[in-house]
């Protein structure tokens, strides 16, 4: 068993500027550019997520703050900064979802932060007409904010206290994976509201004054919205302090030193495998095709915000770092050392050179669908986009499915190259 | 969290891309066109059986709605279900022709969580503006397929509207989208014949058509059984995660999806496997057949019911177990024995 984590090469290829605080410190004594091995790109995979989580963790708490400052004095300027706060934090996170796939621990404990769609008529008041749930969702109408108790199920739950484990506890309660009661999509539901919009432009419109003192509160129960938002932003922190404890190096008793300590084939498989399931399965199967091809806004990722092309963005974001090696932090400084990049490039440099490409284009088709969401003038956000008929729309959304899948199938290949016989997660990593 | 998969045909296009294959080595293209032969005139037989039973529903939607009865109804729920059940038979082919146009998710959205379906219909039906097939191309994959059909002849709330068929413009709708099922089928059977050369010709489209049944197995067994029956994610029992729970043939489409890969996949599997000396291995594959079909006709039923007392659910764990060992059997043992390596598909992810 390793005592200690061994330093890392170093690549300093893109001048920055290296602060204290930076995740990798840690490793920038030795600069000695060796081949990169399996062993040291999984180590520095290890060095990405834990600057990735610590950097959706720093964003959490300006995010924290801000809602508190809202609550203490919602005026329209502090719910302004509070929406802001969310879509910073959206940055950083949305990059560290390709560790969830393949790494087991991400991924059961990533739906308390991140499940979507979800029922928000479980959480607050929602517009009756046209409000479509899923089928067969005993919870999706109960409305725990205007609550003392709530029936979801046949089974009575007291919500009089809402504390953030009981918040944790109505996950998926009543066996209904829409019921979310945490994470960023009910916090980003408690700042915008619902989307009304349908397939024209504009996001969810919730008043500032839902969070009022007194007579000037709207839609009922301000006081305990206001507890609720508290303690879902609360409890955002201590779930990513957990996960960044994690990833963190020199502690013998977490999932960096089980992931060090295993076959480093496994750690490699777990990297490729996390890319292209969130390539093609994820990103763009679920999160665009179905929406563009069913037409269908109920599944927009950041659906009460318009978010969801920078979602999309920073997800194809973070599977670039992940074969690249590079990480740009939020505080500007970049994170870098031996990549998938160097290793494939050992034996199979056009392959290299081909894939690096590929990630390049989707993160140009990827930028171009981020452009026309933030137009400054009109804008066409991810619902417009997937609207019946608009051809355009539907052209931008294609080219970064096109790119996905193209980028796939180099990623399969470079798993080949690499030695690595299968991509099922299930035929792997069981010691997990 | 584990939540919706749709089959998406994305691998294959990629998996089917000659270039991109360096590894497909040219003696086995050689010795591999007669596998190909065998399963390019296979699976064209069942996607004829798709089109005549496409053509069929199209004509009977047409008969019920120019003089409805409930006799004409009833007919034209067979001849949804007939059409239906060939579908589910050619259901695992995820490459060629049935990719263009998103065409697999046409003819079935599925799954469908947030009921796009009931939707969409009440969007079409909003007003009394006739429902044209150009109409029906425009509006996305939930309308232009069997659920909506399905939809519109069983869902129980919307029977009971006063949009239930056989009214004008529902039967506009009814006769529109069986239309553009049968026009799909017929297109989707020639364009396959179509694609007989490039198909046999190119030696990845035997990985391209394993993988397929590979895939086809996978989501039988963790979409189609495992995830209604309560057996992953929050453990609880859903006949909404089932697909055609509206018509209570959800079994009746696992079991035509088994009886599918029997007729259009394993004959030309058997003769490979054997060729390779793996002759026990399909000997062990075609049992498992047996076993998997043994569970049928008696376990059609719906699966609301299968579902809901632990005697009846002890039957359904009968044929997910047998389905499970049949998975192993071809994903596990003959796919790895091969070297088929299973890529990524549009099922990872949550």
């Amino acid at each position: 068993m390793k005592a200690n984590v061994q330093p890392a090469p170093l690549v300093l290829a893109i001048a920055t500027l290296v602060s204290t605080g930076c995740a990798n410190t840690s490793l920038s004594d030795s600069e000695a550019s060796e081949p990169a091995t399996k062993a040291s790109v999984v180590e520095h995979y290890a060095d990405l997520a834990h600057a990735g989580y610590e950097d959706a963790l720093i964003t959490a708490k300006a995010l924290d703050k801000a809602t508190d400052r809202m609550l203490a004095n919602p005026t329209e300027a502090n719910l302004q900064a509070a929406r802001e706060a969310w879509l910073a934090a959206r940055v950083p996170y949305q990059q560290t979802e390709v560790f969830r796939f393949g790494n087991a621990i991400v991924d059961d404990w990533e739906g308390q932060l991140n499940a979507w769609p979800l029922d928000e008529g479980l959480i607050d008041y929602v517009q009756t007409d046209g409000y479509q749930y899923e089928l067969g969702n005993a919870g999706a109408t109960a409305n725990i904010i205007a609550s003392e108790r709530v029936n979801i199920g046949g089974e009575t739950i007291d919500v009089s206290r809402l504390t953030p484990e009981l918040l944790a506890g109505l996950n998926e309660a009543g066996g209904s994976e829409a019921n979310v009661a945490t994470g960023y999509h009910a916090i980003e539901f408690l700042l915008w509201g619902q989307d009304l919009h349908g397939f024209e432009q504009g996001s969810g419109e919730r008043p500032v004054t839902d969070y009022a003192k007194g007579a000037d509160c709207t839609n009922g129960n301000c006081e305990r919205r206001g507890q609720y938002l508290d303690a879902v932003t609360d409890l955002l922190i201590t779930d990513l302090e957990w996960m960044v404890a994690q990833w963190a190096p020199e502690d013998s008793d977490n999932y960096r030193s089980q992931l060090m300590n295993a076959d480093a084939d496994e750690g490699v498989q777990k990297m490729l495998f996390g890319m292209g399931s969130l390539s093609l399965g994820e990103l763009a199967g679920e999160r665009m095709k179905v929406a563009l091809e069913a037409n269908s806004y109920e599944d927009e990722h950041d659906c009460f915000s318009d978010n969801t092309h920078n979602s999309h963005y920073y997800n194809g974001q973070g599977i670039q770092n992940v074969y690249t090696g590079l990480y740009r932090r939020v505080d500007g400084t970049l994170v870098s050392g031996p990549s998938l990049s160097d290793l494939v490039s050992q034996n199979a440099p056009e392959l290299d050179s081909r894939l690096k490409v590929q990630l390049e284009t989707t993160m140009a088709a990827l930028s171009d669908l981020k452009s026309h969401a933030e137009a400054e003038e009109n804008p066409m956000p991810f619902d417009v986009m997937i609207a019946p008929g608009n051809a355009k729309g539907a052209d931008i959304v294609n080219g970064a499915i096109m790119a996905l899948v193209e980028q796939t199938a180099s990623i399969e290949q470079a798993a080949r190259q690499l030695g690595l016989e299968t991509l099922s997660p299930d035929d792997a990593g069981h010691s997990f | 969290m584990k939540r919706r998969i749709l089959a998406l045909g994305l691998i294959s296009a990629l998996a089917a891309a000659p270039l991109a294959t360096a590894a497909a080595s040219s003696e086995a293209a050689v010795s591999n066109t007669e596998y190909r032969k065998q399963w390019h005139s296979d699976i064209h037989s069942g996607y004829q059986a798709l089109a005549t039973q496409s053509q069929a529903l199209a004509d009977q939607a047409k008969t019920y709605c120019q003089s409805p009865s409930p006799e004409a109804r009833e007919q034209t729920r067979q001849a949804w279900l007939d059409a239906f059940l060939a579908w589910q038979q050619v259901r695992f082919v995820d490459f060629g022709p049935v990719e263009k146009g998103n065409r697999a998710w046409q003819f079935q959205f599925w799954p469908d969580p947030k009921n796009l379906v009931a939707r969409k219909a009440s969007y079409l039906l909003r007003n009394d503006e006739p429902v044209t097939a150009a109409g029906i191309s425009e509006s996305g994959v939930a309308v232009q397929g069997f659920p909506m059909v399905e939809y519109l002849l069983y869902d129980q709330p919307f029977s009971n509207s006063e949009r239930a068929l056989p009214a004008d413009h529902t039967c506009q709708l009814l006769t529109a989208v069986s239309r553009h099922i049968a026009d799909n089928g017929a297109t989707l059977a020639q364009d396959w014949k179509d694609f007989q050369s490039d198909y046999v010709e190119h030696a990845p489209y035997t990985d391209s058509t394993i993988r397929a049944a590979m895939a086809g197995l996978e989501i039988l067994e963790e979409r189609r059984l495992a995830t209604p029956m309560g057996l992953r994610g929050n453990g609880k029992r859903s006949v909404y995660s089932a697909d055609a729970w509206r018509s209570e043939t959800s079994l009746a489409a696992v079991n035509a999806s088994v009886r599918g890969l029997r007729q259009y996949f394993m004959p030309a599997f058997s003769t490979l496997l054997e060729n390779q000396n793996k002759a026990d291995l399909a000997g062990r594959i075609e049992q498992q057949f047996d076993e998997v079909q043994a569970n049928f006709p008696g376990l059609e039923r719906p699966m609301a019911q299968l579902l809901a007392d632990d005697t009846a659910f002890r039957s359904l764990q009968s044929l997910y177990i047998d389905v499970t060992q049949l998975t192993a059997l071809v994903n596990d043992r003959a796919a790895v024995e091969l070297g088929v390596v299973r890529g990524f598909n549009s099922s990872d992810g949550d």
